[in-house]
C-alpha cells in the first residue's frame, strides 16, 4: 500500500530496502496513471485512517514541541511509518552511523551469548540426547544467530547439523566443531581486547561484514598468482565457489570466493592451472580470503605451484591453523598417490598418508575416480583442500597441463558451472 | 601422564554422558596451562574450554598417518592419450551434438588414440547402459579402463552379459536421412553446400526438416565439410533459412575439428 499524499507505504514482503520494490512499482504506476480509480477496500482505508489520525497528532505534538524549544519529529515519524511499521511510533533521532555500528556489534554480543549458553546445554545434557538428530534444533538456533548479524556462525551451526549421524564417529566431529564454536564466541564476546589481526579474524569468521569496496581500497598484494584450484560447495541455498591462489613469488596462499543462487553465475574468470599477474587484495586480518583487483595481463598456462611431501603440507596446514584454528578448509600442494586403507581412500607417500574426504554413500566421487584414472596409482603433483575430515583433491598438475578435478556445482542449479 | 589424543577420548565419552552426569576429565599439563587464565564455575563450561583447546591444539598439531602400500598399476599401452582439444570436444557434442559421440570414438579407435584418463570416468558413467558404446570405451582406454573399473564398482556396466557384435563395435550407426537428401552424402562440399543453402534460402528446406538435416551434415564426406561451412555461413541473413543455416554450419565446423583433432597423423 501506497500514500501518496503523506507520502508513505508498507508492504507484506519481507523486503528490507524502503521502499520496497512492490511500493515502487505501485507508485511508478500511479505517476504514469495506470492505476485504476476504484473504492479502496476495506483494509486500505483504515490504513489510509490510521494515517491521517496519526498525522494530526503529530502535528499537534510538533507544535507542542515547537512551543517547547524542542525540535520537530514529525520527519522522522513520516521515516519510521515509511518502513512499514503499523504502530504509531515515537520520535526518535536518525541514527548516525556510528550507533548502527554499536546497535549491530549489541546485537552480534547478544547472539554470543546465546550461542555460548546453548553450547553449554548441548555438553551439560550430553551428545546422546535425541534432539541433536532434529534438524529444528539447529535450525532455530542459526535463525536466530542470523539475527544477530552472525551469518558465518549460522552457516557453520547448519553444516554441523549435517554432521549428526553421518559417520560412525560422529561424536568426535560434532564435538570439536562445538569447542570451536565456543573458542568463537568466547573470542567475539571478548573482540576488543584481542591484537588487532587476530580480531579481524575473529570478527570475519563471527560473520562482521566488510564491504568489497573498503577491501579493494586495501594495500594490494601483487604477484603472478598460480589458480591451483576450485572446488564448489553448496552452503544452504547459495552455490560456494572457492579459488585457491597461490603467489610466485610470496608462496602466500590467497581464496577468491563467488557465490550464485538457483540459475546465478559463478565466477568463471579463474581457470585452474593459469598464472595470472595481478593484484590481490585482502580482506582485514590474516585471512586467506581476498579479492582480484587490477589484471596486468592475460593467463598464462600450464604453470603448477610447488609440492610438497604430505609430512611437510601438514606442517603448513598446521601452521596455519595455529593462527586461525577455526579454518574448516585450508589449501595444500603435495606430490602423492592414492592408496585405500582398510577399505578408505587416501593420499600417501613415503612419510604418511592422509585420508581422502568421504562423499558419502549416495553420490559417485567424479574427483576421485578422475584422480585414479590419471594417475594410475603413481605419485603425481596435486592442490588438495584440507578439511578436518579428510582432503578433497581440487587439482592434478601435469607437466603439461593441470586437470581440473575439483567438485563441480550441478549445471541445473547454477549456470557457468 | 596421558597423552592429548588420550585426553581427547576422554572427553568425547564425557560429552557423550553430559557433564550433569560425569564430571570433566583432568587436563593434561599442556591443556590445563591454555584453560587456566579464567575461573570457570560450572562443570559445563570447564569442559567446553577444555573442548576448544585440546580441538584447537590437535588441529594445529596435524599429522600424517602411516605410509600405506602401494597400489598395483594397469599394464603399459603404447597409444598416446588423445590431446586436450578432444577432450574439450567431447564434452562439448555431448552438450550440443550428441549425433557425433559415436563417430568421435570409432575415430578416436582407428586412429590409434587411447581415451584421456580424465575423460574415463566421465564415459563410463555415461555409457554405462549401453553395451556397443561402452565396449568402445573399454576398447578405447585399455587396460587402464578395465583397472578402474576393478578400483571403483560405481563404475562398472549395467549389463555385464549384454553380448556386442563386431559389426556393431565398428560401424556407425544407420541414421534416417530423406531419399532426396541421401545422395549429398556424397557429393562434394561446394555442390552440397550450395544445395543446401539454396533450400533453406528459398524455404524448401526449414526447420520441419531438421532432424534430417542434422542427420545428412553428421554423415557427409569428411573434406566437405568446411565447404559446407562456409557456404551455410554465407546464407542470406533475412532469409527464413538463416536460423537454421547457421545451426548446420556450426554442426559441419564442429565435426571438422573433431575430426582433425583425432586425425591418424595427430596420433602418429
Amino acid at each position: 500500500m501506497v500514500d501518496h499524499q503523506h507520502v508513505g507505504f508498507t508492504c507484506t514482503c519481507p523486503s528490507r530496502n524502503t521502499p520496497c520494490k512492490h511500493a515502487l512499482a505501485l507508485l511508478l504506476l500511479w505517476i504514469r496513471d495506470q492505476v485504476v480509480d476504484t473504492p479502496p477496500p476495506a483494509h486500505v482505508s483504515t490504513w489510509i485512517t490510521r494515517r491521517s489520525a496519526k498525522q494530526t497528532g503529530s502535528s499537534r505534538a510538533a507544535v507542542t514541541g515547537r512551543a517547547a524549544s524542542e525540535p520537530a519529529g514529525s520527519e522522522t515519524v513520516e521515516a519510521g511509518d515509511a518502513i512499514g511499521e503499523s504502530e504509531p511510533t515515537q520520535p526518535v533521532p536518525q541514527p548516525d552511523r556510528d550507533t548502527a555500528r554499536n546497535d549491530r556489534v549489541e546485537r552480534m554480543h547478544a547472539g554470543l551469548t546465546e550461542l555460548d549458553r546453548w553450547l553449554d546445554d548441548r555438553i551439560r545434557i550430553g551428545l546422546a540426547d535425541p534432539s541433536l538428530a532434529r534438524y529444528a534444533t539447529w535450525d532455530d538456533l542459526a535463525a536466530r544467530l542470523v539475527d544477530a548479524q552472525a551469518g558465518s556462525l549460522a552457516n557453520r551451526i547448519r553444516r554441523l547439523a549435517g554432521l549428526v549421524g553421518a559417520s560412525p564417529g560422529w561424536h568426535d566431529d560434532v564435538l570439536a566443531e562445538l569447542g570451536l564454536l565456543h573458542l568463537l564466541s568466547q573470542a567475539g564476546r571478548h573482540i576488543g581486547s584481542l591484537p588487532g589481526p587476530l580480531a579481524d579474524a575473529v570478527a570475519t569468521s563471527v560473520g562482521w561484514q566488510v564491504k568489497q569496496a573498503d577491501v579493494l581500497a586495501g594495500v594490494p598484494d601483487t604477484d603472478h598468482w598460480i589458480v591451483a584450484g576450485r572446488s564448489d560447495v553448496r552452503e544452504d541455498r547459495i552455490e560456494v565457489r572457492r579459488h585457491w591462489l597461490r603467489g610466485s613469488s610470496s608462496g602466500r596462499w590467497a581464496l577468491c570466493l563467488s557465490f550464485a543462487a538457483y540459475q546465478q553465475s559463478l565466477d568463471t574468470s579463474l581457470r585452474v592451472g593459469t598464472s595470472l599477474h595481478a593484484d590481490i587484495h585482502r580482506y582485514p586480518g590474516p585471512a586467506l580470503r581476498s579479492l582480484v583487483g587490477s589484471r596486468y595481463a592475460l593467463p598464462v598456462e600450464p604453470v603448477s605451484p610447488p609440492s610438497h611431501t604430505i609430512a611437510e603440507g601438514c606442517d603448513e596446514v598446521g601452521a596455519m591453523l595455529v593462527t586461525e584454528p577455526w579454518l574448516d578448509r585450508l589449501p595444500v600442494t603435495i606430490r602423492a598417490r592414492l592408496a585405500k586403507s582398510g577399505g578408505v581412500w587416501a593420499l600417501a607417500d613415503a612419510t604418511g598418508s592422509l585420508p581422502v574426504l568421504d562423499a558419502g554413500t549416495r553420490q559417485f566421487d567424479v574427483g576421485l575416480a578422475m584422480l585414479l584414472a590419471v594417475s594410475e596409482g603413481r605419485e603425481v603433483d596435486l592442490t588438495v583442500e584440507w578439511t578436518p575430515l579428510g582432503v578433497v583433491p581440487l587439482s592434478i598438475h601435469l607437466p603439461d597441463r593441470t586437470v581440473d578435478i575439483g567438485p563441480r556445482a550441478n549445471a541445473s542449479f547454477v549456470s557457468a558451472a | 601422564m596421558k597423552s592429548v589424543d588420550e585426553h581427547w577420548q576422554a572427553l568425547v565419552t564425557t560429552a557423550l554422558l553430559g557433564t550433569d552426569r560425569r564430571e570433566p576429565p583432568e587436563a593434561p599439563q599442556l591443556i590445563a596451562d591454555l584453560v587456566a587464565d579464567t575461573a570457570r564455575t560450572s562443570a559445563s563450561e570447564r569442559m567446553l574450554a577444555q573442548v576448544a583447546a585440546t580441538t584447537a591444539v590437535r588441529r594445529a598439531g596435524v599429522v600424517p598417518g602411516p605410509p600405506l602400500d602401494e597400489l598395483a598399476i594397469p599394464d603399459g599401452d603404447d597409444r598416446r592419450p588423445c590431446v586436450p582439444a578432444a577432450v574439450d570436444r567431447w564434452h562439448h557434442i555431448t552438450v550440443s551434438w550428441p549425433v557425433l559421440e559415436d563417430e568421435w570414438m570409432l575415430t578416436l579407435v582407428t586412429a590409434g588414440w587411447r581415451i584421456a584418463p580424465e575423460l574415463l570416468p566421465a564415459m563410463l558413467v555415461r555409457y554405462r547402459s549401453d553395451p556397443v558404446r561402452r565396449t568402445r570405451v573399454m576398447v578405447g582406454a585399455g587396460s587402464t579402463g578395465r583397472w578402474l573399473v576393478g578400483h571403483l564398482p560405481d563404475l562398472a556396466a549395467r549389463h555385464p552379459n549384454a553380448t556386442v557384435t563386431p559389426e556393431a563395435l565398428a560401424e556407425l550407426p544407420e541414421l534416417p536421412i530423406a531419399p532426396e537428401l541421401a545422395q549429398l552424402v556424397n557429393w562434394p562440399g561446394a555442390e552440397s553446400g550450395g544445395v543446401l543453402a539454396q533450400s533453406l534460402e528459398d524455404g524448401t528446406l526449414g526447420h520441419p526438416h531438421r532432424a534430417m538435416l542434422i542427420n545428412l551434415v553428421a554423415r557427409v564426406r569428411a573434406d566437405a565439410l568446411l565447404d559446407i561451412a562456409e557456404i551455410l555461413d554465407a546464407v542470406d541473413s533475412i532469409s527464413a533459412g538463416y536460423g537454421l543455416a547457421t545451426v548446420l554450419g556450426d554442426l559441419a565446423t564442429t565435426r571438422h575439428r573433431m575430426l582433425d583433432e583425432l586425425s591418424t597423423s595427430s596420433a602418429g
